[in-house]
C-alpha cells in the first residue's frame, strides 16, 4: 500500500476542469503558429544558414577544409602559381551543403573573411548534387 | 412506404444530412480545440480548412487496405459498415424539421439503447477481429467501461422519458414546446448523459479504449484505408448523435416558438432551433474534452459505479415522484 | 483499505494503490507479453520494453537497449579536437549545450585554461536557458502521456520564447555549436538583456500558474500522485541521478558540488521533494525551471566584461580529465584521454539516461499498463544517448559484443532467412 502524499500540494482544493478558464482566455488570443510556408519566417540575427563564399577574397588556403566537422569543404586543383622561383599549388574551395551542419567553424576560421552564414534556411531539394557550391570556380579560373 | 419518405431517410433529414453534419462537426472539434490551444486548426481544405474531414476521408478510401494475417477477414473488412449503421439507423429517430421524426414509434427509446449497445458490441467484435495485441487489451477496457457506463446512461436517458410519460423521441420533444425544457426538470440526469457520452464517444477523460500513449489506437490500431475510413467517420456520427440525442431529450430539439404559419419556413426554423441547441451541446462536448487528463480505467468504473449511477438513480426517483 | 484523506470520487480507494507483484522473471508465457517499442506513440526514440502483463498489471519490465546506437565514442577518436565539439552536441538534441560543456572543459582541464570570466558566466546563462527548455519539454509531455493534449500544447507553446532567446544568443534553437575550447564562440549580442528579462518573467508567470495547475487538475493528479513511487533508500540503491534522484528528497547537483563555469558565484538552490512520485517529478522540474530564470537573471547582474575566448591550439598535450555537469537530466560525465596530438584516444560518455533507465524500469513493476508512459519517461529519457551496443539476452543469461562487421554480417543473414 502506497502511502498518500502528504506533501504541500495534495492540501490544496483539487477541482476537475482547472484549465477552462485560461482555456477560453487561449481561445480568443491570437493562435502561436506561423503560417510559415505562406508566410515569412523570422529568423534571429545571428541565425546560421546557408554557408556562402566571396570568391574575391578566397585565396584557397585550406583551413576551412581542415576544421569543417561534417567534411563539407573539399579543396580541389585549380592549376599552379610562381611565387619567386617556386611553383606552388593553387586550390579552390567546394561545398557539399547536403552534408553542412552550419556550424560555423570555417566562418570563425577563416581569416579572409571570405566566408558567411546567410539567413537563408530553405535547402530541401530532390537533387543531392544541386547542393554542391562551386563559386569560386568562375571567379579564380 | 412512398418515394418522399424514402428521399427523407437517405437525404434530408436522414443519413446524408447527418453525415455532412459530422464532417461539420469533426472539422468544428478540431478548430475549437486548436485554438483553445492556441493553435490554428485545419486551415487548408475550403474556407478555414472546412472540407478537411471530407478530405481525410476520402483520401482515406483510396488508400492500400492492410489486411492483418491473422485477422478474422469477415468481420474485419465486412464489420465497419455495420459499425457505420448503428448511429446511422439511431439519427432517424431524432426529430430534425418539425416536432415529428422520419420513423416514429412509442418504443423509440429502448431502439435507442440497442443502438447504442450495438455500436459498442461492433467496436468490440472489430478489435477482436484485427487479432492484435493493443486491440485485445483495448476490447478489455472498451467492454468494462461500457459495463459501467450503460446503467447511468441507461438511467439518465429514461429521465426524461418518465418525466414526460414517453417512450417516443418526438414525443418528449413535444412535451418540451413552450421552454418547458427537461434539462430544468432533471438536470442531474443531463450532466449525468453529458459524462456517459463522453464515455460512450471515448473522448478524454474516457478516451481509454484508445489511448495513444498506452496502446497506440487501441482497437482501431490494425485499421486502415476503407475499413478506417468508416470507422472514423462513424466516430463522427456518434457524436452527433449522442448530441443531437441530448438536444431532443433535455433541450427541447427542435421544439421552440412557432414565429410564422407557412409551414416550410416554420420548418427552417425548427431546423435552425434544432442546430443551435446541437452546437451548444457540441461545444460543452468539445470544452469538457480539452480541458481534462484521461484517467485509468479503473478510476473511470470507479467514478460511474460510486457517483454517477447512484446519481442518476436519484434523479430518476425524484422525477417519479414530481409526476 | 485506509481512508488516504483523498475524497476523489476519481481515484477511489485504490486509484493509485501498487499492486502486489510475485510471478518471477522466467514465468511468462508470450501471450503475458506486452511490446512497448520500438516504435510506439507514447516513445519518441525507438527502445523496446519487454512487458510482462497480468492483465492490466506489470509483472516485469525488461529493457532492450541499441536501437538507436550510433558509435560516436569510436567516431571521436577519428575527429579532431575542435571537431568533436560539434559531434558530441549531436549526441542529444535537449542538452546538446551540456555535451559540448562538458566536453571542452574536460580538454581546458588537460590544457590548464583558465577561461574568461565572462564566457563562464555565459555558459551558465545558456545552460540554464537549456534546463528551462529541457524541463518545459517534459512538463509538456505529461499532458501528452496524461491524455491532457492541452496542456502539452500551452507548455510547448510558451517554450518557443526560451527556443527563440536561445537562438537569438546562439544562432541555432537545438544545436547551439557555442561553446568552443577555452570559452564560448561569439559574446552575447546587444541589447539582449532587456529580452531576457522580459520573457524570464513571461516563463516565471507561466511556470507558477502550470504548477498549480498540474497539482490541482483533478484528472491529472489522479493519473500521477502515487504513480511511479520510489523510495530514497531504494534510489541509493539504483543509482538514479537529476531530478529522478532529487524527487526523493536527496539533494545531490553538480552544481553545488563541484561547481563548474561560474555555478561557483551563482550559487543554485538545489529544489527536492520528499514524495518520488510522478506528481513530485512535475513539481520538482517546475521550481527548477523557477530557480534558472533566477539564476539567469542574477548572472545577467552580475555579469563582468571582458574577452570571451583565448586562442586555443590544435593539439592538446598527453593526459587524461574526466569532468561531469548537471544536465537537465542528471549528472552528465565526460572522460577523455589525449595521446598528445590532434585527436583524442579514447572518450567515454556517461548519459543520465543511462544511470535512470534501470531506475524507471524497476519502478514500472506492479503498476497498470496505463501508467507505463508516465513511470517510464518519469526520468526524461533520451535513449539516442543512452544506447550501447552491448548485446544480451536476459532470458540465456548470455552476453556478447558486437563489432561493425559483425552486425552487418548477422542483419544480412537476418533478411536472408526472413525472405524480406
Amino acid at each position: 500500500m502506497v502511502e498518500n502524499d502528504a506533501s504541500e500540494d495534495s492540501k490544496k482544493g483539487m477541482k476537475v476542469g482547472g484549465a477552462l478558464g485560461e482555456m477560453f482566455r487561449t481561445a480568443f488570443q491570437r493562435p502561436i503558429t506561423k503560417k510559415y510556408p505562406f508566410g515569412a519566417a523570422q529568423v534571429a540575427e545571428r541565425f546560421r544558414g546557408k554557408l556562402d563564399i566571396d570568391p574575391v577574397k578566397c585565396t584557397g588556403c585550406g583551413v576551412c577544409e581542415a576544421v569543417c566537422p561534417a567534411s563539407v569543404i573539399q579543396m580541389v586543383h585549380t592549376g599552379t602559381r610562381k611565387v619567386g622561383t617556386r611553383e606552388i599549388e593553387t586550390k579552390r574551395p567546394t561545398f557539399d551543403l547536403y552534408t553542412c551542419i552550419s556550424c560555423g567553424q570555417c566562418v570563425d576560421d577563416c581569416r579572409f573573411e571570405a566566408l558567411r552564414l546567410t539567413h537563408e534556411f530553405e535547402l530541401a531539394t530532390v537533387d543531392k548534387k544541386s547542393l554542391v557550391m562551386d563559386k569560386a570556380l568562375k571567379v579564380v579560373n | 412506404m412512398d418515394a418522399l419518405e424514402v428521399v427523407e431517410i437517405l437525404v434530408f433529414p436522414g443519413l446524408t444530412f447527418f453525415v455532412w453534419l459530422a464532417f461539420v462537426f469533426e472539422w468544428l472539434d478540431r478548430k475549437t480545440t486548436a485554438r483553445m490551444q492556441g493553435r490554428i486548426g485545419p486551415m487548408l481544405a475550403g474556407p478555414r480548412g472546412i472540407l478537411q474531414p471530407v478530405a481525410d476521408f476520402f483520401k482515406l478510401t483510396s488508400k492500400e487496405e492492410i489486411v492483418p494475417q491473422f485477422s478474422d477477414k469477415l468481420v474485419f473488412e465486412w464489420g465497419p459498415p455495420f459499425f457505420f449503421a448503428a448511429p446511422a439507423i439511431g439519427t432517424i429517430f431524432i426529430p430534425v424539421v418539425g416536432l415529428n421524426a422520419i420513423v416514429s414509434s412509442p418504443y423509440d427509446l429502448l431502439f435507442i439503447l440497442f443502438v447504442l449497445a450495438f455500436s459498442t458490441l461492433m467496436a468490440g467484435m472489430l478489435g477482436y477481429a484485427s487479432a492484435g495485441r493493443f486491440s485485445t487489451i483495448s476490447i478489455g477496457r472498451l467492454v468494462l467501461q461500457y459495463a459501467s457506463f450503460e446503467i447511468p446512461l441507461l438511467l439518465a436517458i429514461v429521465s426524461p422519458a418518465v418525466a414526460a410519460g414517453n417512450l417516443s423521441i418526438s414525443g418528449i420533444v413535444q412535451a418540451q414546446s413552450n421552454f418547458h425544457w427537461f434539462v430544468f426538470v432533471v438536470p442531474i440526469g443531463f450532466a449525468v448523459f453529458i459524462v456517459s457520452s463522453l464515455a460512450e464517444l471515448e473522448k478524454p477523460p474516457f478516451d481509454i479504449p484508445d489511448a495513444k500513449t498506452e496502446i497506440a489506437a487501441g482497437w482501431m490500431t490494425e485499421f486502415s484505408a476503407r475499413p478506417l475510413a468508416y470507422v472514423k467517420l462513424t466516430e463522427s456520427l456518434s457524436y452527433v448523435f449522442l448530441s443531437a440525442l441530448a438536444a431532443s431529450l433535455f433541450l427541447g430539439g427542435t421544439a421552440g416558438p412557432v414565429l410564422t404559419n407557412v409551414t416550410i419556413l416554420q420548418d427552417g426554423i425548427y431546423l435552425a432551433y434544432f442546430l443551435i441547441k446541437v452546437f451548444a451541446i457540441g461545444f460543452a462536448i468539445f470544452a469538457i474534452k480539452t480541458a481534462l487528463a484521461r484517467v485509468r480505467i479503473n478510476q473511470a468504473a470507479n467514478l460511474f459505479w460510486t457517483v454517477l449511477t447512484p446519481l442518476s438513480l436519484l434523479q430518476l426517483g425524484i422525477v417519479i415522484l414530481l409526476r | 483499505m485506509s481512508d488516504k484523506g483523498n475524497n476523489s470520487p476519481i481515484s477511489g480507494e485504490e486509484g493509485s494503490a501498487k499492486r502486489e507483484v510475485s510471478a518471477g522473471l522466467m514465468q511468462y508465457s508470450p501471450e503475458n507479453l506486452m511490446p512497448f517499442g520500438p516504435v510506439h506513440p507514447a516513445l519518441h526514440e525507438p527502445e523496446y520494453f519487454k512487458l510482462i502483463l497480468e492483465g492490466e498489471v506489470i509483472v516485469d519490465a525488461i529493457p532492450r537497449i541499441g536501437f538507436v546506437h550510433r558509435g560516436i565514442e569510436r567516431a571521436a577518436q577519428d575527429r579532431t579536437w575542435i571537431k568533436n565539439i560539434y559531434l558530441f552536441e549531436r549526441i542529444c538534441g535537449i542538452c546538446s549545450f551540456a555535451h559540448s560543456l562538458s566536453y571542452v572543459q574536460a580538454i581546458e582541464g588537460i590544457l590548464q585554461f583558465e577561461v574568461p570570466k565572462r564566457a563562464r558566466y555565459i555558459r551558465v546563462i545558456v545552460a540554464e536557458l537549456e534546463r528551462i527548455h529541457s524541463h518545459m519539454l517534459w512538463l509538456g509531455l505529461v499532458g501528452y502521456w496524461t491524455g491532457f493534449d492541452t496542456l502539452f500544447m500551452w507548455i510547448w507553446k510558451d517554450r518557443e520564447h526560451v527556443l527563440d532567446l536561445i537562438e537569438a544568443i546562439t544562432g541555432n534553437r537545438v544545436h547551439k555549436s557555442y561553446n568552443t575550447i577555452s570559452g564560448v564562440r561569439k559574446d552575447l549580442p546587444e541589447n539582449i538583456s532587456e529580452p531576457i528579462k522580459r520573457e524570464m518573467a513571461y516563463i516565471q508567470d507561466r511556470i507558477r500558474y502550470y504548477r498549480d495547475l498540474v497539482s490541482r487538475e483533478e484528472t491529472l493528479v489522479v493519473r500521477t500522485r502515487g504513480i511511479g513511487k520510489i523510495d530514497a533508500e531504494t534510489a541509493r540503491k539504483l543509482c538514479p541521478v537529476g531530478p529522478l534522484l532529487r524527487s526523493t528528497g536527496i539533494a545531490r547537483d553538480v552544481r553545488t558540488e563541484d561547481p563548474y563555469a561560474a555555478y561557483d558565484e551563482i550559487v543554485p538552490e538545489v529544489k527536492t521533494s520528499s514524495q518520488g512520485d510522478v506528481a513530485s517529478l512535475l513539481t520538482l522540474r517546475a521550481d527548477e525551471v523557477l530557480e534558472s530564470c533566477r539564476l539567469i537573471l542574477l548572472a545577467l547582474e552580475k555579469m563582468p566584461s571582458g574577452p570571451t575566448k583565448l586562442t586555443a591550439p590544435r593539439s592538446v598535450p598527453k593526459g587524461e580529465n574526466a569532468f561531469h555537469v548537471e544536465a537537465p537530466r542528471g549528472e552528465l560525465f565526460y572522460y577523455i584521454r589525449s595521446p598528445g596530438g590532434i585527436t583524442p584516444e579514447r572518450v567515454k560518455i556517461r548519459t543520465p539516461t543511462m544511470a535512470n533507465v534501470l531506475t524507471a524500469t524497476s519502478m514500472l513493476k506492479g503498476y497498470t499498463l496505463a501508467d507505463v508512459p508516465v513511470v517510464l519517461t518519469g526520468m526524461d529519457p533520451c535513449f539516442g544517448c543512452m544506447d550501447r551496443i552491448s548485446v544480451f539476452e536476459v532470458d540465456k543469461e548470455k552476453q556478447w559484443s558486437v563489432r561493425g562487421e559483425d552486425l552487418r554480417q548477422y542483419g544480412i543473414s537476418h533478411y536472408k532467412t526472413k525472405k524480406l
